[in-house]
């Protein structure tokens, strides 16, 4: 006979209840890798885009990459501008020439016009007969 | 290869003879440029086609006369004008102006209209040049007492819509005097050739 089993004691007992082998619900499992998962997510370092720049030769080169951009924007923004203002010229230009050529074209008209517009009789007619030549 | 490029010598030459004297028809007469050293004012507009073509590419499509403009110079190869203003009447010679006219007066132009008036001194000549019975050029020489001007509108154009410019573009419309005061001289209208 086994003297713990025998064994009178209820504080014993007790012990002995408490500390009774129990198997683990089916769900601590999944809980445990949750929760391992969620902590070894929150250790790992972030990787930013902007971690790229704690190399220098990479910061120098982004760094020269960015000047050269903005240079060569400035450029073309400048060549933009110039051109524009060439144009701008070109068209008030045009704009002159043909200003020019309308008013004389319109003076011509308005002359042929006035010379075949018909005269009152009470005005002496001094005008030359047109003639072709 | 010296026999070959004498063979193709007439070849060579046959075919760059047009292209020279198409590249003359665009040009001015000599002797209007000598007119800018007694003239005050000189205006000088000198546009052939890839200049057309661009400055036509800031012509705006809002406005309505920018827009008849761009519709006006849509198929124009050149444009050349000089307009010489003086400070004194007499400044150029009619015989220069009448060596310019001479100039237009081929086969390939046609002068179609012709104004002189003695009264107010004012003469304009206006010619056109017509290739397959299309409108292909437009001279205008205009001779006033203090101004001479010369226009020379190489391509097709709308002669109507350009005249129609003179009087909307800023500039007023001339006002010529009634026919009931002094008289005109001499015009001539339809001389097409």
């Amino acid at each position: 006979m086994n003297p713990i089993d025998q064994n009178p004691n209820p504080i014993e007992n007790a012990l002995k209840e408490a500390l009774r082998r129990e198997d683990a619900p089916e769900t601590l499992a999944a809980k445990v890798l949750m929760h391992v998962a969620q902590k070894s997510a929150e250790s790992q370092p972030q990787h930013s885009w902007l971690a790229i720049f704690s190399r220098p030769a990479l910061r120098w080169a982004a760094f020269a990459g960015v000047s050269t951009c903005l240079t060569l924007g400035g450029i073309h923004y400048r060549h933009l501008q110039r051109e524009r203002v060439q144009g701008e010229a070109a068209k008030q230009q045009l704009m002159l020439a043909l200003r020019i050529a309308g008013s004389k074209l319109h003076m011509a008209k308005e002359k042929v016009n006035d010379i075949n517009a018909p005269r009152p009789e009470s005005q002496p007619d001094n005008r030359i007969p047109r003639s072709r030549s | 290869m010296t026999t070959t490029i004498r063979k193709l010598f007439p070849i060579i030459l046959l075919l760059a003879v047009p292209c020279v004297l198409r590249a003359q028809d665009l040009k001015l007469p000599p002797d209007i440029e000598s007119l800018s050293a007694k003239a005050k004012e000189t205006v000088e507009v000198n546009m052939d086609g890839p200049m057309l073509r661009w400055a036509s590419k800031f012509l705006s499509k809002e406005d309505p006369e920018e827009k008849e403009a761009a519709k006006l110079v849509e198929n124009l190869k050149a444009i050349y004008v000089r307009s010489y203003e003086f400070t004194e009447e007499k400044a150029y010679s009619a015989a220069e102006v009448e060596s310019l006219r001479s100039q237009f007066r081929s086969p390939t132009w046609s002068r179609v209209v012709g104004v002189r008036s003695e009264h107010d001194g004012e003469n304009v000549d206006v010619f056109f040049r017509m290739e397959n019975e299309k409108m292909a050029g437009i001279v205008i020489i205009s001779a006033e007492p203090k101004e001479l001007t010369f226009v020379n509108i190489v391509g097709p154009i709308e002669v109507e819509q350009l005249s129609d410019l003179g009087g909307e573009f800023g500039i007023p419309r001339l006002k010529t005097k009634p026919p009931s005061s002094k008289p005109v001289a001499k015009a001539d209208k339809g001389d097409q050739k």
